[in-house]
């Protein structure tokens, strides 16, 4: 590096910042593909075509979380204390699926409690949308005061109980298949592929990364920034509602608890980071980074190391990647 | 933004001041509303057990963090140190070194969290909120290593003979020996933070990274020292934790996360530079109890209190900061 830096010729500093993210980048590929190549190595049973989409499956509900926390950082930027973030979207996720359960429990069909589940989700984002825009609360502080009322209205709800659900829609959720592969997997490629199109191939992408990446450059170039945070937060809250639905179908019922996925949402939406060119996320770089996660767990069930290590493993490794990052960002 | 831009400065003027008391209104005026329709509020056995049961152990932790934010970061792993602290406390006293010894010991396994928070923020350069959330998932898997899975550990009274008692159910003078500790912790950061050298320091560190770091404050150990602070205050809460309960719950530190950011947070709106400061943080915390014990006492349940405190942190938060926003 450093003889790269006195080599340099026109621009030094641009030529040694953009090999030292490329190494970066390619290592945190390697570095994926090298654990993957060791599962594969010392797990029977790993490179199975069953064991890969289980994979998959298993990184489903927090790969369309982080997709939502994704689009929240991508539309306030990236620095999590004073940007945006969305501390409410577990929690959120939570209350969808209380709602789900606890109107299919009342006898109401899926043609109801699926949009209602949806639509309690988007009030949940708008509320931080206003929170945020309006009023003007640091995200971190406004999202923590969601958190609450989420979790709050989802015990009301379920009394803090498990809400146990069956329907034809659940049962073909969670066992059917279609060309090989389970429902959940084809709605998490569905839905990678839809988001990738919008946020990176479609206007509203474009300028939902110009407001989250420079404000007042934004608003001079005559965005309305607003319009654009409220969307984040509303679409994030979408699809906190749509995972909701597949949360109640995996585990058969809704379960207390959910609001404890924000701590991996957060880490897989951040970790996401590496995998994308210029360091920022990235709706294809959360997706790699929520299939590392899986594979990580996965690996480790196979393996038989207990479960207590997945969660430390999690933590060293975002530090790891976050301290290279900010090397290379240098 | 769609508000009209006030083109004299004497109605701003007025707005901002009014919004830097909106929460001590909302405060007083929860207190009264608590005062009329909830009985027995007011009187002394409960305003003592709402400090002693819900405000001391959550103001320390506060404390912490409100010298954290002061300087910029944050603080994602207080309940790492609550809990590690709590674990070897809980241990040692098991194993028969007795109180002194646990309380050291517990103390230093939250020293090593504060130090190693540190060391990832200044010398690997990773931001605070990153680094300490790695530490909290590294802290996780410590604790369910040690304590096979994650079972708590309870002591009988032989165990402790008397060590819980003489933390958690004495008094001094008249006072309860958790809310000396708790005083003392609050003067010792109020003179940190508001009354000396350290603490201006702190505070550039956190208004204007910049500034401080061209006028020669050496930030690295400035910032060190917040984040050990931080994780020695969680230590101490850890041992008036499990000196409480007399015993040691693995992953029950991370109850205090949240609120001691709600708290630190919602005492920012009382100064017009929405800066952190002690009283703010201790404001903070009584509102978070009061509306607790309150909604408790006027037959609420404990998932209704939850929405409750959302909906009315959400609202003084709004007023605050919405007339603030308004008035620039």
């Amino acid at each position: 590096m450093s003889a790269v830096a006195t080599a340099g010729t026109a621009r030094p500093t641009r030529r040694k910042r953009d090999y030292s993210k490329l190494a970066v980048r390619l290592g945190a590929f390697a570095g994926f593909a090298a654990i993957a190549l060791y599962f594969a190595a010392t797990a029977r049973g790993f490179v199975s075509p069953y064991n890969l989409t289980n994979i998959v499956e298993q990184s489903t509900i927090l790969g369309l979380l982080a997709f939502g926390m994704t689009l929240v950082f991508a539309g306030t930027g990236t620095d999590v204390q004073k940007g945006g973030i969305d501390l409410s979207l577990a929690a959120n996720a939570g209350l969808c699926a209380a709602v789900y359960a606890v109107l299919l429990r009342n006898g109401y069909g899926s043609a109801i409690a699926i949009p209602a589940a949806i639509l309690t989700g988007m009030a949940i984002g708008a509320l931080n949308g206003v929170a945020v825009v309006l009023f003007k609360i640091m995200p971190l502080l406004a999202t923590l005061a969601v958190l609450n009322i989420a979790e709050g209205l989802e015990l009301t709800l379920t009394e803090n109980t498990v809400v146990p659900v069956s329907s034809p829609l659940i049962d073909m959720l969670a066992f059917g298949r279609f060309l090989g592969l389970s429902s959940l997997t084809w709605i998490f490629v569905v839905a990678t592929i839809v988001l990738v199109a919008i946020a990176h191939y479609s206007r509203i992408g474009l300028r939902l990364y110009a407001v989250g990446g420079h404000k007042e450059a934004a608003r001079a170039a005559g965005i309305n920034n607003g319009a654009y945070v409220y969307g984040a937060y509303i679409a994030a809250g979408g699809l906190a509602g749509l995972t909701s639905i597949l949360i109640v179908a995996r585990l058969s019922s809704s379960t207390p608890g959910t609001g404890q996925m924000l701590l991996p949402v957060l880490a897989a939406a951040l970790l996401g980071t590496v995998f994308s060119r210029r360091l920022i996320p990235t709706i294809g770089g959360t997706c790699l980074a929520a299939l590392f996660i899986g594979t990580l767990a996965n690996g480790f069930q196979l393996l038989g190391i207990s479960s207590y290590w997945v969660s430390g493993v999690q933590g060293a490794l975002i530090l790891v990647v976050v301290a290279v990052t900010s090397f290379a960002k240098k | 933004m769609s508000v009209p831009s006030h083109t004299t400065s004497r109605p701003a003027f007025n707005l901002e001041a009014l919004s830097n008391y909106a929460v001590l209104a909302a405060f007083l005026a929860i207190i009264a509303f608590f005062a009329i329709f909830a009985d027995g509020f007011l009187s002394l056995d409960n305003l003592v057990s709402i400090i002693l049961n819900k405000v001391v152990i959550l103001a320390i932790v506060a404390l912490g963090m409100t010298l954290v934010i002061a300087s910029g970061g944050i603080d994602l792993s207080v309940g790492v140190s609550i809990d590690l602290s709590s674990m070897v406390f809980v241990m040692l006293i098991a194993a028969g070194y007795g109180g002194f010894v646990g309380a050291v010991g517990g103390l230093a396994a939250a020293l090593c969290v504060g130090l190693a928070n540190a060391a990832l923020i200044n010398k690997l350069k990773i931001n605070p909120f990153l680094a300490t959330l790695g530490i909290l998932f590294i802290g996780e898997t410590v604790q369910r290593v040690a304590t096979g899975g994650g079972n708590p550990i309870y002591l009988t009274r032989g165990q402790y003979a008397g060590t819980f008692d003489v933390i958690a159910r004495t008094e001094f003078l008249g006072v309860p020996t958790p809310i000396i500790l708790m005083a003392l912790c609050i003067v010792a950061v109020y003179l940190a933070l508001h009354r000396s050298v350290f603490g201006r320091f702190v505070t550039v560190l956190g208004d204007a990274p910049d500034v401080a770091r061209y006028s020669g404050v050496r930030v690295g150990f400035h910032t060190s020292i917040v984040f050990v602070a931080c994780a020695l205050l969680s230590g101490l809460a850890g041992i008036l934790l499990s000196s409480t309960v007399r015993s040691y719950v693995p992953l029950s530190g991370d109850a205090f996360l949240l609120d001691a950011i709600g708290a630190t947070f919602i005492g920012t709106a009382i100064n017009s530079e929405r800066r952190p400061s002690v009283v703010g943080t201790l404001l903070g915390v009584l509102l978070l109890a009061v509306m607790r014990n309150g909604l408790l006492l006027i037959g609420w349940n404990f998932f209704w209190q939850q929405v409750g405190i959302g909906v009315l942190v959400f609202l003084v938060l709004g007023i605050s900061f919405g007339l603030r926003g308004r008035s620039e």
